[in-house]
């Protein structure tokens, strides 16, 4: 059977002790990852990618779990998010769609925040990954190339799929740092960082404690569409969030953000502006859906064929923005 | 007297009756006793002690006292025969509307057609089965198998001195260690326990170590230092039919050519010459099938320990325990009697657990290196490794319908594409064909095959063996044909079934069928003629019927006049209990309890009367294995003939205790009794401790053999079975026509398998089968990348469909009555899986007017199909489209009216004993009692290809331009 290679468990029960415990290890040149509900780390522990020595378990802090309208903890499971009647609709359905009933109990939104990405050459075994001769991103010291885009050596394009961050990003929402250094926050697009093996700016030994979302989040309306083959377990190979305020002529403010197409969440800033102010109903909505589609650029590391994923993210974005045009 | 009009009194009296007395020493009235307690109500007994005392037995003098048996069974008193279950034919209530059947005399009306849950349900529900990873001997060690990163290459080196350097590596074994082949079917034996000489996929094992943990196997497995040449590997299964310098096997004098073809078949039947030029409408499609894997639920794993005796001991989670015993036997060099293969529980297998498989062999070799027991459980990629899944196929499909609407002419070809070994793939190559050759009645025949070797995990066996992907591409052109003609596609297959006792234009031996009352019912039930070609774009529905064997007439290890298929041993001792021994592998799809079922039928016992032992070769009589939708037809069949041997020795001591007359005796729960006169008889017990007098324990042997049947042709015995199962399916289903997502909502889907034995597993394997098959058809792919590697080997990526993705199913059970199966049984097993996916295709096509014509239908290659139609019409946006309409034509009455006819021919051949011979061919104005050949020159039966074909061949048909190396004058 598939066994995660041996890792020594930390289990602090503060925020405190766990900067701590990672402060020590760094101290030591030991290296180590946050767990929280484990349902990405352990799977990939267990294809040998990139295992670490250590690893300090988050969940035993209670100060993270905190959940409110405007304030979600980072280890505030997907069930419990989903289920709260905190949580804004649109939010309730992206984590309602991640996974399954059984993985939703035990991930956190801070796990699904800093998902790691995925590729078709990457979440392999070992012996698979031996049989393409490793790739960048876990390349076991041989230096080997990226299999999707060869030839750079430096940048890995593995897919960012995690459904919660366009729907954060759209409602605006503030994440939340902390280290030994002390703590941090900034606009979660901000936070993510376009390389498939960065992915975001998380420094060595600094966690994500919560999200908090503005005072006005619930007068926003909108909508999350998910491309996938399965409507459990599988990842999403699009997504596409699409949040308004509504004016008497139409829509006064508009966010459309996308995941699971490229190595971060996308946030459609200028589309989505270009769109309010031209507003003229669905004929908008087709033009705002064909620029978002232009704007992704999707590889082929997933399920489905690239040229698929870009197609569809017209559609779904048309569907996420239906609620804009009927009254 | 009724069973019922027995006065109150009575049985107020005799429920007071205690097991806690009966070793009192009175004498009894037996005949009384019994034939009271034989019409008592179980409901109402009650554990209450009792005033009266019961007797018992007349004991002589020196005997120790012997326990009065009661009835034997939990229930302590006989039930009275409930006359429902017992057929008109013999007096009963169940009415028979397909005629009396040779077992009926041997229903005792308890359990055969009742919803039983499956015998060993309740260490499954309770996690005490034991399946393979859960054998755990003292001492045990880790084995781990070193595999191939290469796709094909040659091993020139292997060094293990530095992983057998690592503390608590015990062994390792490489090719070197086991140079005899070995190979599932006789002919065709091509395996190594590991690389002799060459690895012919990524994953092909190379080495194998056992050491103290995972761990160390792990780091062990590092270790091991192989050297490769890599050599030019072949990916596309076109390539296997071109000359290869290294082709990928070497099959000597018998190799074909210098290509990489393993199997090549070429068949013509009928009336090939003219069925293009009596066709008024003509079908042709190039399909693409992915391969599939079987992903059951538990993957493969292996225990090997070798006794203080000597003797090894294989626990493994086999479909087919005898084959890996005869392969343990060849590749490690000891008598098979020295070798006990015992099947654990099997976590599923469908076709993935039927090989003798390397890994196995790997685990006895380290146990036997080691002088330990030796344990290796797969991770799910090596599932894959070992695959034996659906073969990925190209297959051409032409069908032509004359102005009659009759089938003229089907014309296959198929290219399989087999991977690294042959497995079962010489069987394959021939059902690609001949399993599609019924329902209907066909003018002509053409087929050309040809399975390749390329370096890929081995394709094999899987549930539908065969039949699946041709299955689907002629019923999606017979929906095709049925457009063309503007005709119902329904009535269109009504029109042109086989008649019951008919032989097919390959000469197979039809005996019961049901097609035409499963297509009546789910067109019923699914309101077909308001739904079809009626809804709105999206929204669509679809046919698809089956055909499948029932077991294969040829034992593939030996000659079928031989030795029997199946072989089922009974014990019965004084507790009354039976003990069935039979080699017939449980793999969850309830061999144990359909064997128990019959038993217990014959001699009239509750289910907890009879213990089934079917799981070590050791105390096991050989069955062939759960394959072909065999077991039920055969093993069911050998328990009853062994079942009728302890019947007639429990009547002869009937005879002797009451003087009745034998004829006239039957069998109830637990009770010999006279028919006539329900009072004169005996409980069972007492007709057993007669039967027992001065033997013991009773003892009987029953078996199964195929009668003669088939033609003599080239490949005439490939899908020889002794019944045919038949199945049809609608399917309705909603796509988005934006995004190319395919639902099914909803699937009718109806079975004919002779008789339900056991009508909840019929259904579970109905709703299973729709499951597997929608796998297939919307989701489930073997995806290849570029550079020629299995990307998803994961359940993660390997997309089956999930509990959101299942259809309501409609279970439907047809019930045909088939003469030679065990009480009218046939198959329930595969055949089920066939018709969901081109009821599903052709649904498709109901709802958005596009032709698939490669699987599964992501939405991803849906779409695609759906913009080139949008293209063809000048249409925008594909939410504008129409969807597809049918007008009938005048042929549509003539085939409703030909239906009616034939629906009548059909209810009479049925019913009568002394029916003509029916060939295919009478539907096209032949003799319907001689072969076609026969009495019409230009049907043909052909199977070498003419110097004139192979100037035009097809695809697979091209694996005839080689000449097989012995005829070009090698050795
Ligand atoms: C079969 C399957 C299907 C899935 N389908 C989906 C899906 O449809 N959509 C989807 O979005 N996800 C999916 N997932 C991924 C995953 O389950 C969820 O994203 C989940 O939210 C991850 O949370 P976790 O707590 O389990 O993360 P963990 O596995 O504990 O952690 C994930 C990563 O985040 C890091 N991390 C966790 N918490 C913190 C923190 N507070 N600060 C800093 N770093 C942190 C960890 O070090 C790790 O690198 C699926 C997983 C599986 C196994
Ligand atoms: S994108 Fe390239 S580097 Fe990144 S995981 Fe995939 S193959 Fe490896």
């Amino acid at each position: 059977m598939m066994r995660m290679p041996p890792f020594k468990l930390h289990t602090p029960k503060t925020l405190n002790d766990a900067l701590n415990i990672a402060r020590e290890l760094s101290n030591e040149e030991i290296e180590f990852d946050w767990i929280a509900g484990g349902t990405d780390l352990l799977p990939n522990y267990k294809w040998h990618l990139n295992a670490k020595p250590h690893v300090i378990s988050l969940s035993g802090i209670s100060e993270l779990s905190k959940l409110n309208s405007n304030h979600i903890g980072a280890m505030v499971s997907l069930h419990d998010l989903a289920k709260s009647k905190y949580t804004h609709p649109v939010l309730v359905k992206a984590a309602d769609s991640i996974a399954s009933t059984l993985i939703r109990r035990s991930g956190t939104v801070g796990g699904n925040i800093c998902l790691d990405t995925r590729c078709y050459w990457f979440n392999q075994t070992e012996q698979w990954r031996e049989s393409i001769d490793w790739c960048h991103k876990c390349d076991c010291g041989t230096e080997a190339d990226c299999r999707v885009i060869p030839n750079q050596n430096t940048l890995c394009v593995a897919t960012y799929q995690a459904d919660l961050a366009p729907v954060l990003m759209c409602l605006g929402a503030t994440i939340h740092l902390a280290s030994v250094n002390g703590i941090r926050s900034m606009p979660l697009h901000n936070f993510f960082e376009l390389d498939g093996m960065t992915r975001n700016v998380l420094q060595h030994g600094e966690l994500v404690t919560h999200i908090t979302l503005p005072e006005d989040v619930n007068e926003w309306k909108g909508d999350y569409q998910k491309l996938r083959q399965r409507e459990s377990w599988d990842f999403p190979e699009a997504g596409v969030a699409a949040l308004w305020r509504m004016g008497t002529k139409g829509p006064t403010q508009l966010r459309i953000a996308t995941t699971g197409l490229e190595s971060i969440p996308g946030l459609h800033l200028e589309e989505a502006n270009n769109a309010i102010s031209k507003w003229n109903g669905s004929n908008t909505i087709d033009t705002l859906a064909d620029a978002i589609r232009k704007s992704v650029k999707p590889v082929q590391n997933t399920w489905y064929s690239p040229s698929y994923r870009k197609k569809m993210v017209k559609v779904l974005t048309k569907r996420a923005c239906a609620g804009l045009i009927e009254r | 007297m009724s069973d019922r009009d027995e006065p109150e009194g009575i049985i107020e009296r005799e429920i007071k009756m205690d097991v806690d007395v009966i070793e009192v020493d009175q004498e009894m009235d037996f005949e009384n006793v019994s034939s009271e307690i034989a019409d008592l109500e179980v409901d109402l007994m009650t554990e209450e002690s009792s005033e009266d005392e019961m007797v018992g037995y007349r004991q002589q003098p020196g005997k120790l006292p012997f326990a009065k048996p009661g009835s034997g069974g939990k229930n302590r008193f006989s039930k009275p025969t409930n006359q429902e279950m017992i057929p008109e034919s013999q007096g009963g209530k169940l009415t028979q509307p397909w005629g009396s059947h040779r077992h009926d005399g041997l229903v005792s009306g308890q359990i055969i057609g009742k919803p039983t849950a499956l015998v060993d349900s309740h260490w499954k529900v309770t996690g005490q089965a034991q399946y393979g990873d859960d054998i755990r001997l003292p001492g045990e060690l880790i084995g781990r198998i070193v595999r191939s990163p290469y796709h094909y290459a040659r091993v020139l080196s292997i060094n293990c001195s530095k992983a057998l350097e690592l503390p608590g590596v015990v062994a390792i074994a490489t090719g070197a260690d086991a140079a005899n082949k070995f190979g599932v079917l006789p002919v065709t034996k091509d395996e190594h326990a590991m690389a002799v000489e060459k690895v012919r996929h990524v994953g092909d094992l190379v080495a194998c170590v056992a050491a103290e943990n995972e761990l160390i196997a792990r780091e062990a497995e590092r270790l091991i230092e192989v050297e490769y040449e890599i050599l030019e590997p072949i990916h596309d299964m076109r390539k296997g039919l071109d000359d290869s310098e290294n082709p990928i096997h070497d099959r000597g004098k018998y190799h074909i050519g210098e290509a990489n073809v393993q199997k090549r078949v070429f068949q013509e039947f009928g009336n090939i010459d003219e069925m293009a030029s009596n066709s008024i409408a003509s079908h042709k499609q190039n399909w693409l099938f992915a391969g599939v894997n079987h992903a059951a639920t538990e993957p493969h794993a292996v225990v090997a320990n070798w006794d203080p005796s000597g003797r090894l001991t294989l626990y493994t989670p086999q479909q087919v325990p005898h084959y890996v015993h005869r392969a343990l036997a060849d590749v490690l060099e000891v008598p098979m009697h020295q070798i006990n293969v015992h099947r654990t529980f099997v976590g599923g297998g469908f076709g993935g657990k039927s090989d003798p498989f390397p890994h196995e062999m790997c685990a006895a070799i380290l146990a036997r290196k080691s002088g330990r027991p030796v344990r290796i459980t797969f991770d799910r990629e090596e599932v894959y490794w070992i695959n034996r899944g659906r073969h990925p196929s190209r297959i051409e499909m032409n069908l032509h319908a004359d102005e009659k609407g009759r089938i003229c002419g089907i014309e296959t070809d198929a290219l399989i594409d087999g991977g690294g070994f042959a497995s079962f793939g010489h069987v394959t190559t021939y059902y690609n064909g001949v399993l599609h050759t019924a329902p209907y009645e066909i003018g002509a025949f053409h087929y050309t095959g040809a399975r390749v070797w390329t370096n890929k995990p081995a394709s094999g066996a899987m549930r539908g063996h065969g039949a699946v992907n041709s299955r689907c591409a002629v019923e999606t052109g017979l929906d095709d044909l049925a457009e063309q003609l503007e005709v119902d596609p329904i009535t269109l297959r009504l029109a042109n079934l086989l008649p019951p006792h008919s032989a097919t234009i390959t000469g197979f031996r039809v005996t019961s069928i049901g097609m035409r009352e499963c297509l009546e019912r789910v067109k019923k039930e699914s309101d077909w003629d308001k739904k079809f070609r009626k809804m709105p774009l999206g929204k669509g529905i679809g046919i698809g019927c089956g055909f499948f064997i029932s077991g294969s007439g040829l034992p593939i290890h030996w000659d079928p006049n031989k030795f029997p298929h199946a072989t089922v041993h009974l014990k019965i001792d004084m507790d009354g209990g039976v003990t069935i021994h039979t080699g017939a592998a449980d793999i969850g799809q309830g061999s144990d309890t359909v064997v128990a079922q019959a038993v217990a039928e014959v001699l009239g016992l509750p289910l907890d009367m009879i213990r089934v032992r079917s799981r070590e070769s050791d105390t096991s009589p050989v069955d062939l294995g759960s394959y072909s939708s065999r077991v039920t037809f055969m093993n069911a069949n050998a328990a009853i003939s062994a079942a009728m041997q302890i019947r007639d020795e429990l009547l002869d001591a009937t005879v002797e205790i009451t003087g009745a007359i034998r004829d006239k005796l039957v069998i109830g729960d637990r009770r010999i009794f006279a028919k006539n006169d329900p009072a004169v008889g005996i409980s069972y017990l007492e007709a057993l401790h007669k039967a027992q007098e001065d033997r013991g324990a009773l003892v009987a042997s029953g078996a199964y053999r195929t009668p003669p049947m088939g033609r003599t042709h080239k490949g005439a015995a490939a899908g020889l079975a002794p019944a045919y199962s038949f199945s049809a399916y609608v399917a309705e289903v909603t796509v988005d026509v934006e995004t190319g997502q395919t639902k099914v909502d909803k699937v009718w889907a109806a079975h004919d398998c002779g008789k339900a034995l056991n009508p909840l597993a019929v259904k579970g394997q109905i709703i299973g089968s729709c499951h597997m098959g929608l796998g297939q058809v919307i989701s489930e792919e073997m995806k290849y990348g570029r550079g020629g590697h299995l990307m998803n080997p994961d359940l993660l990526d390997y997309k089956i469909p999930s509990v959101h993705e299942m259809p309501e199913v409609f279970p439907i059970i047809v019930e045909s009555n088939d003469p030679e199966g065990p009480f009218g049984a046939k198959e329930a097993g595969e055949g089920p899986l066939l018709p969901i996916l081109p009821a599903v295709c052709n649904a498709v096509y109901d709802a958005v007017g596009v032709r698939t014509a490669e699987l599964p239908i992501t939405p991803d290659r849906l779409l695609k199909l759906i913009e080139r139609r949008c293209r063809k019409e000048g249409i925008k946006e594909p939410l504008e489209l129409e969807s597809p309409t049918l007008k009938y034509s005048p042929l549509q009455n003539v085939l409703a009216a030909r239906a009616s006819e034939h629906s009548q021919r059909d209810l009479d051949r049925r019913l009568d004993a002394n029916r003509k011979p029916y060939h295919n061919g009478a539907l096209f104005g032949l003799d319907p009692t001689i072969p076609p050949d026969e009495v019409d020159e230009r049907w043909a039966v052909n199977v070498i290809p003419s110097k004139d074909y192979l100037t035009k061949p097809r695809l697979a048909g091209s694996a005839w331009r080689h000449m097989e190396r012995r005829h070009r004058g090698d050795s």
